[in-house]
């Protein structure tokens, strides 16, 4: 699944180790969610779209 | 990779049941006789580390348990799986070849061992498949 964290994170001047932090979560996880490597459960995904102030789809594409 | 509360809690737990495990091999070797009849008190005796082994399963499944990360977790799982597919293919595979022909018997307190060395290779196929290996235990 695409997404649009890398340019959220990029527009924020957030580093991937900022957000993980946020999230609380690895940077490994939000590198791995950032290259489509890994999709988040439906609760992180909430998580992230409440820290972005965005709805998942906003954040979230289908391919 | 920096070490999770999680982590650090199942490193604890395996420095603590790894002591366990080598003072109660130590006490058995010391307490049982070589070729010693399989009493009731040898047999107790003798099941005494497999508690601690017991203990490392436990550990694992904590540890498992309490990832907060859920990415880790997965990965955590999928080595998991692999050693379990692994050991199974290996053990059954084995376990045939003795039934048929001559080859050695492998003893099976190997099992787990081997599970572990699986673990190594589950990291591997995550390294190879996800380009992320996952943490080093």
């Amino acid at each position: 699944m695409k997404n649009r964290l890398k340019v959220l994170r990029a527009e924020r001047d957030w580093s991937q180790g900022d957000l993980a932090e946020r999230l609380e979560v690895s940077r490994q996880s939000v590198n791995a969610i950032e290259t489509g490597k890994y999709d988040p459960s439906l609760p992180l995904a909430f998580r992230i779209a409440d820290l972005f102030g965005l709805p998942i789809e906003e954040i979230f594409l289908k391919e | 990779m920096a070490q999770n509360p999680a982590q650090r809690r199942y490193m604890r737990r395996m420095v603590v049941l790894s002591a366990a495990y080598i003072a109660a091999v130590m006490l058995a070797s010391w307490l049982i006789p070589d070729d010693a009849a399989a009493t009731p008190l040898t047999v107790a005796i003798a099941l005494v580390p497999a508690l601690a082994t017991s203990g490392f399963i436990w550990a694992m499944a904590r540890y498992v348990a309490e990832l907060t990360d859920e990415y880790v977790r997965m990965l955590e799982i999928r080595k998991m799986l692999v050693a379990t597919g692994l050991t199974l293919a290996l053990a059954s595979g084995w376990g045939i070849l003795e039934l048929f022909t001559t080859v050695p018997r492998v003893q099976l307190f190997y099992v787990f061992p081997v599970w572990c060395l699986g673990l190594a290779v589950g990291s591997l196929v995550n390294k190879v498949t996800i380009g992320d290996g996952g943490p080093c235990l």
